[in-house]
């Protein structure tokens, strides 16, 4: 189930709100829990014995690491285990395989098993938790119903935002829906709906439409990378819009996770602003436990190199991805021990610098394979023999046009900058504007089937 | 603080109202559509485990959802004119008429039927005395979608490769057809249009022709594209063209055995108004004409597009049979016609070619 599908919308949602809203207080977060699990098996219930299995060792490891601090490294380090063994098998053991077919000129059978929902963003979830009660600094969680709605909150559970134990903890034990709160997460749902179901999905179909083209061009190569770098950022954000704005009505207040990061005018600052709570976790429970930037300039530059391959990796288990990581890793190298002050004193530059290398970076990192990302960054730079145009290629720029447009203002703070300035008029066609959105998205989901979430599969 | 409450109750209401009108849906059919609808699925410990419950009822979640056909038209007024972008669906309008994307030429699919063609040929044809023509129906992209600059399928190469494939007489339409010769909201051409097509067919197979025809107009129609695109056009007029001729002829199918009105008015009514010429989908259709020149038949291997066209050719034949290669396999042909000295046209539109997997 996806937030962006009927399902989710006119049975799912309604269903739930109604349930929680008129259970009494302490059983509420066992509406969440049962909800949230209802939510997860409905796309994958062969995999709930696995998740429940996440959360019953994730739960059992908090309570012995808090039980028997002398060993709680040894538990740590089980549950780790665990947690990234079954990450490992279920995500990357093909990749491995490959890797040693390779090497050794074998063909090696692969696995056959589909991904598990979410398994990226909750193995994340529980390893920090572990991590932070064997640090000491979050008491473990006694209550199974507690700590299952943490790993398995419906709203963040598939794709993020990743959330810190300590963040959800008291939030967990005590917490208010008010009337402003649910408006302003209605508010919040609605808005990332719409980045998805009107601006990714149409982005993502010229997307599929140059993948499938017979007679690919220049053009329609840079038409695909710019609307792949708008569809994925409008894919991303607005499922974190909804999931926080989800949370929002069910009183949570989730960390945001995107924050126009296209405005970035470095890629340092960029990491800063997209996809927040993942840099934030490798930094956390890798970066900086490698020593960060307090060791020597070498270490330093291997523990970048290592952080961001491992970002890289998260993302997909590609060869495509970890170039990509790493790709990022020499710009942000770059920017520290070269040109960081360059882009400071020269910000219209920096600015393209920026948008430049993400839309170069997006294309390696749409893959699928390493051969195609280069066979279409080369087609962008001529280097591919594609004629500059066809009548296919002008066909879609002309009807994307005005998507173009929109996804380019949508990016930025003029939309919200604009809102604000005029809200005392706005802010009372803001009801009827809510229900029009609504109803527009949901005109795209009863006609349409192409709506597949980019991050869906982490 | 009331204006937030009030917006809260009505979005709520919205889906709950929205869910409910869903989850209680029965519908069947969709006639703007032509298709059936997904319908909910049965629950079951199987169909879970294995994932088709939860994907069928996706489905029918789109399908079933309230006002459907308002959301669809919604979507298309959205996209069309918000938006700016030519096509809905693969469906584009231009001068109130609506034609479907289709390109780029499909060589496995050109291929598939140029096989089907080359093996009725090899199994049925040689060493007979049939005179074997082929003729191709352009689409209206090749008209519409060529003038705006659209992608359009290689018409040339699929012509081409025709021709070097198949050893039989080609019967150029291209010329012969206009936009004009088409219905707007649907693929198919208005049979009051094609007597032009008639004549330029009968005289490629030396046949004389007669175009002394009377137009009965049936009503108004909204053909597929209608309902694919979901924009408001306007509906066409349905028209059959009758004569003396026509009424002393006499239609069947030789499966069932039952007969087959050459022109069924109540299909005005029906999921697919076209199917009002000889009877629509159907594998194999006879017509006879008792005062047609004695001895002289035809057999037409044909499309949809077949329908309208041979009752306009039933005075230039004693009998056509129809056959419908997407319907009948190709190997049971022998068992109801018998080739010896018939004129055999194989007549298919760009759009069959470009998309053959359904002949056999």
């Amino acid at each position: 189930m996806v937030f962006s599908s009927l399902i989710f919308l006119y049975a799912f949602l309604p269903a739930v709100l109604l349930v929680y809203f008129l259970a009494p207080g302490r059983v509420k977060n066992t509406v969440l829990l049962l909800s949230s699990l209802v939510f997860y098996a409905w796309s994958e219930l062969r995999y709930l014995p696995l998740i429940l299995c996440t959360i019953a060792t994730g739960y059992g490891a908090g309570l012995a690491i808090g039980r028997f601090r002398r060993h709680g490294k040894v538990i740590l380090v089980l549950e780790a285990v665990l947690c990234l063994g079954s990450l490992g098998l279920f995500k990357y053991a093909n990749l491995l395989l490959e890797a040693l077919g390779g090497v050794f000129r074998l063909e090696l059978p692969l696995w056959r098993l589909a991904l598990p929902l979410g398994i990226s963003f909750y193995t994340f979830q529980i390893l920090s938790y572990a991590v932070d009660v064997y640090r000491d600094t979050v008491e473990p969680q006694k209550n199974p119903i507690d700590f299952g709605v943490y790993v398995v909150f419906f709203p963040q559970l598939i794709a993020g935002p990743i959330v810190r134990y300590q963040e959800l903890a008291p939030q967990l034990k005590s917490r208010r829906s008010t009337l402003d709160g649910a408006y302003e997460g209605a508010v919040r749902f609605l808005t990332g709906l719409g980045k998805k179901v009107l601006l990714a999905n149409p982005l993502g179909a010229i997307c599929s439409a140059y993948g499938e083209s017979t007679a690919p061009t220049v053009l329609f190569s840079w038409l695909s990378a710019l609307a792949f770098t708008l569809q994925i950022y409008f894919d991303f954000s607005g499922y974190s819009d909804m999931a926080v704005g989800l949370g929002r009505i069910f009183g949570f207040q989730l960390p945001e996770n995107f924050r126009h990061p296209y405005m970035s005018s470095s890629v340092t600052a960029f990491w800063r602003r997209w996809h927040i709570t993942l840099g934030a976790w490798f930094r956390d429970y890798v970066y900086i436990p490698m020593g960060g930037n307090r060791v020597s300039k070498a270490r330093w530059i291997r523990n970048i190199l290592v952080v961001w391959c491992l970002t890289g990796l998260w993302h997909g288990a590609g060869w495509n991805f970890l170039l990509w990581g790493l790709f990022f890793a020499l710009l942000l190298l770059g920017e520290k021990l070269w040109y960081g002050s360059f882009l400071e004193r020269h910000r219209v530059f920096a600015h393209g610098y920026v948008l430049l290398a993400l839309v170069l970076s997006f294309v390696m990192f749409q893959g699928p394979t390493v051969e195609q990302a280069l066979s279409n960054l080369k087609a962008m730079f001529f280097l591919g023999e594609l004629p500059l145009w066809n009548r296919e290629s002008l066909y879609y720029l002309r009807g994307s046009l005005v998507l173009l447009l929109l996804g380019i203002m949508g990016a930025t703070p003029l939309p919200s900058r604009v809102y604000r300035r005029l809200e005392p008029v706005l802010s009372w066609v803001q009801p009827v504007g809510l229900v029009l959105l609504l109803l527009v998205c949901t005109a795209y989901l009863v006609d349409g089937s192409f709506n597949p979430f980019l991050y869906f599969r982490f | 603080m009331k204006k937030k409450l009030v917006t809260l109750v009505l979005l709520g209401l919205l889906l709950l109202s929205g869910g409910l009108g869903m989850l209680t849906g029965h519908r069947e059919l969709s006639l703007g559509e032509r298709r059936k609808l997904a319908q909910w699925p049965k629950l079951t410990g199987a169909a879970l485990l294995s994932g088709s419950f939860t994907s069928s009822a996706d489905k029918a979640a789109a399908d079933q959802f309230p006002f459907r056909e308002f959301f669809r038209r919604g979507k298309a007024l959205y996209v069309t004119y918000v938006l700016g972008q030519p096509d809905n669906n693969g469906i584009y309008v231009t001068d109130d008429s609506a034609a479907k994307l289709d390109y780029p030429l499909s060589q496995s699919s050109l291929r598939h039927a140029i096989d089907r063609i080359q093996n009725i040929v090899d199994n049925y044809l040689s060493g007979t005395q049939v005179r074997c023509y082929y003729s191709v129906i352009p689409d209206k992209n090749y008209f519409l979608g060529n003038s705006l600059g659209y992608p359009v399928m290689d018409y040339d190469r699929l012509l081409d490769e025709l021709s070097r494939s198949l050893s039989m007489t080609y019967l150029d339409l291209f010329e012969t057809l206009s936009p004009e010769d088409y219905y707007r909201t649907d693929p198919h051409w208005r049979q009051e249009c094609l007597e032009p097509v008639a004549s330029s067919l009968a005289r490629g197979m030396g046949l004389p022709f007669s175009s002394a025809f009377e137009t009965v107009t049936l009503g108004r129609f909204s053909g597929a594209y209608a309902g694919q695109s979901a924009l408001p056009l306007e509906p066409d007029s349905l028209c059959y063209l009758e004569n003396e001729t026509l009424r002393g002829c006499t239609a069947y199918d030789p499966v069932s055995g039952d007969p087959v009105p050459i022109y069924d008015p109540d299909k005005l009514d029906s999921r697919d108004p076209y199917d009002l010429f000889l009877g629509g989908a159907l594998p194999l259709v006879v017509l006879e004409n008792p005062n047609g020149p004695a001895g002289r038949e035809l057999v037409l291997f044909r499309d949809s597009f077949g329908s309208s066209l041979a009752p306009l050719l039933a005075a230039s034949y004693s009998k056509i049979t129809l056959v419908d290669l997407r319907y009948m396999d190709s190997s049971l042909l022998g068992d109801y016609v018998t080739f010896s000295h018939q004129d055999v046209l194989f007549l298919y539109s760009t759009l069959l070619l470009n998309s053959s997997q359904s002949l056999r």
